[in-house]
């Protein structure tokens, strides 16, 4: 019996060495590597072969001080996105699961809707005369209209409304994984639920943190949209610069250069966290 | 009177209709071992969750030394506790599992470091320290999460089921430990279980839950020997019932009529019948014998099948009313040789040892 089951042919073979992988590895190289080799060639290329872009894009304060806004941005949105999102994703984590999936569904609908109508709404929010500044004001918190918009804040409130997805979808999977009970031994073991928080909780959920922080963290160094809406003119990003660069001075060299930075940025955090949580944590194989 | 160390008065919670535990009240002395056995749904695991402070009852109280825990925290209980799953903290090693209640009450490191290492060597885990959880067997993290549950020594340790995961070898080897554990440290211990055997093997005194209520409390002893119901009688050991019509009652000595007109005298009964109501005999199968004794009442029957289990043979009787019957003489050789020899004759017991429940 067991003889026949081992001699079969199985239905499905796993196909052997490079061969099988040709098609994905053709896709790749064809719409990937090629783009960002041509990247790299015509930053170092334009206007004449050198490392002149680079020297430029490190050497000038304004360059460095987009690269710097670009970070500070990132960070705070980030930091935000994960303060904001976990108490959410515990929500989820321990709701019923057809009330979970309601509150899931919600979340979801948000990240469909299109994300200038959502940028848009945010500038009628936040503006001097929106709503949240009128209301602020009816009810007599503040006499003057708070600077909500084309500032730092804009950005952050911008941003970590369109993240806050990515951050909670891999924080509800790695906060489903903990069994409440182990919450309840803390308990018993005299951990207060701060401590129980501090000590047992945050580390446990320290992996999906990781893996929703560095996706928001990537998004935010290229994004474009919102920081342009929602932030002023004095603190421009990455992107903003980009295709300042490219589309009004038409100067490819040193946008492509921009960009190879921030390719190299990303990967070089992507390379960190792998070191730092462990490739299988990161996939959920934990 | 002196006051009881632990005491669960009237204690009653409630899910909406549906009653849980039913007006539960145990004194527990210091030191005890209890165990709360009963089929799942029976209500101890809710009784021993309201003592943990993870579940609030609708009613009721629960006292450690006259004052009530009920409006104290969870995490101010002071209250050791063992999981029926492993619960213990993935993302620190076994060292650090076991301090983990001692940091969070700020003790000295000496203190914790010397307290860590009494725990480890007290569950026989000294060289496992530096381990994290998830290298462990689930046996040994078992027996950590005893060592972390001891370590702040706790005046009560609660045990939810801690066994039902593992497997019947290791099950035995860690109920051993516990009985020595409680022995050494002399905790009074809440034990849950749906295992019979695991309750009578470990316990001072047994507590069998059925639907909400305590159907008898008393030593594993009682529970068999005395059962207070044939619900007692048929959940502590094997039993057999067998349908009889009671006859009359003199001074606690019955005298019935088997199904096959057997008529026997001299069983124990404290209960009131009427002549010719219909009772139930339980009969336990180690105490039927292959031959007659001093005082034993005659049953015929038929063999059909018997089966050698080294210490002890079992024996598969059919009566002559057709009712299959389990019977477990003592290993006795001659005795057991006799059996299968003597198919188709009779198979006798003490009337002392039956008893009478209704039917």
């Amino acid at each position: 019996m067991s003889g026949n089951l081992l001699h079969r042919q199985p239905i499905l073979r796993r196909p052997d060495g490079v061969g099988g992988a040709l098609p994905a590895l053709t896709l790749i190289t064809l719409f990937f590597v090629v783009p960002v080799v041509a990247l790299l060639l015509r930053s170092v290329t334009e206007p004449v072969p050198g490392l002149q872009n680079y020297a430029t894009l490190f050497g000038d304060g304004t360059y460095a001080r987009v690269f710097l806004n670009t970070f500070l941005v990132a960070t705070v949105v980030t930091a935000v996105t994960v303060i904001v999102a976990f108490p959410v994703a515990w929500m989820l984590a321990i709701m019923p699961p057809a009330l979970g999936s309601i509150v899931f569904g919600i979340i979801i609908l948000s990240m469909w809707t299109n994300l200038l109508t959502r940028t848009y709404a945010w500038m009628v929010l936040l503006q001097r005369t929106g709503v949240i500044n009128r209301t602020l004001m009816d009810i007599g918190l503040i006499s003057q209209p708070l600077p909500l918009i084309n500032n730092l804040t804009g950005v952050t409130i911008g941003m970590v409304y369109i993240m806050l997805p990515f951050m909670i979808l891999p924080l509800v999977g790695t906060l489903r994984a903990i069994d409440p009970m182990t919450l309840r031994a803390a308990a018993l073991c005299g951990a207060s639920p701060f401590d129980a928080f501090r000590r047992i909780l945050l580390p446990l959920s320290l992996p999906g943190i990781a893996a929703g922080g560095l996706m928001v963290f990537v998004m935010s160094l290229g994004y474009f949209v919102t920081p342009t809406l929602l932030g002023g003119t004095s603190n421009m990003m990455l992107a903003a610069m980009i295709a300042q660069m490219i589309q009004s001075l038409l100067n490819w060299g040193l946008g492509s250069a921009a960009a190879f930075i921030l390719l190299l940025v990303t990967m070089a955090l992507y390379a960190l966290q792998l070191r730092l949580v462990g490739a299988k944590r990161m996939t959920g194989g934990i | 009177m002196t006051e009881p160390f632990l005491s669960i008065r009237d204690l009653r919670k409630a899910f909406g209709s549906f009653v849980a535990v039913h007006d539960v009240t145990i004194d527990i002395p210091k030191g005890q071992f209890l165990t709360f056995l009963g089929p799942s749904g029976s209500g101890k695991s809710t009784t021993l969750y309201a003592i943990a402070g993870f579940q609030h009852p609708t009613s009721g109280d629960v006292l450690l030394e006259g004052r009530s825990l009920l409006p104290v925290p969870s995490h101010k209980r002071n209250i050791g506790m063992v999981f029926q799953r492993y619960t213990l903290f993935q993302h620190l090693t076994v060292a650090e599992n076991v301090a983990f209640p001692l940091r969070v009450r700020r003790r000295p490191d000496a203190e914790v470091n010397r307290k860590v290492a009494e725990m480890l060597s007290l569950v026989r885990l000294e060289s496992f320290g530096g381990r994290y959880p998830g290298a462990l067997s689930g046996g040994q993290q078992q027996r950590v999460a005893l060592a972390r549950a001891l370590a702040y020594d706790p005046p009560i340790l609660l045990m939810d089921e801690p066994l039902s995961a593992l497997d019947k070898k290791l099950r035995e080897e860690i109920q051993a430990e516990i009985r020595r554990i409680h022995r050494e440290t002399g905790v009074t211990i809440l034990y849950v279980t749906h295992d019979q055997d695991e309750a009578l093997h470990l316990s001072d005194r047994i507590a069998l839950f059925r639907d909400g209520r305590i159907e008898q409390i008393g030593s594993g002893e009682d529970l068999y020997l005395r059962p207070a119901s044939e619900f007692v009688a048929s959940f502590i050991g094997n039993s057999n019932f067998l349908p009889a019509e009671h006859l009359e009652t003199v001074r606690g000595s019955a005298t019935i009529r088997l199904a096959d007109g057997t008529v026997v005298s001299g069983v124990r009964n404290d209960r009131e019948f009427s002549h010719g109501q219909k009772t139930r005999l339980m009969v336990r199968p180690e105490a039927f014998r292959l031959r007659p004794g001093t005082a034993t009442a005659g049953l015929a029957v038929e063999f059909i099948d018997t089966a050698f289990f080294g210490e002890r043979r079992r024996v598969i009787a059919r009566t002559a009313a057709g009712q299959e019957i389990d019977v477990r003489p003592t290993s006795d050789m001659a005795q057991a040789q006799e059996g299968i020899a003597v198919r188709g004759q009779q198979i006798f017991f003490d009337p002392a040892a039956a008893f009478l429940f209704p039917a």
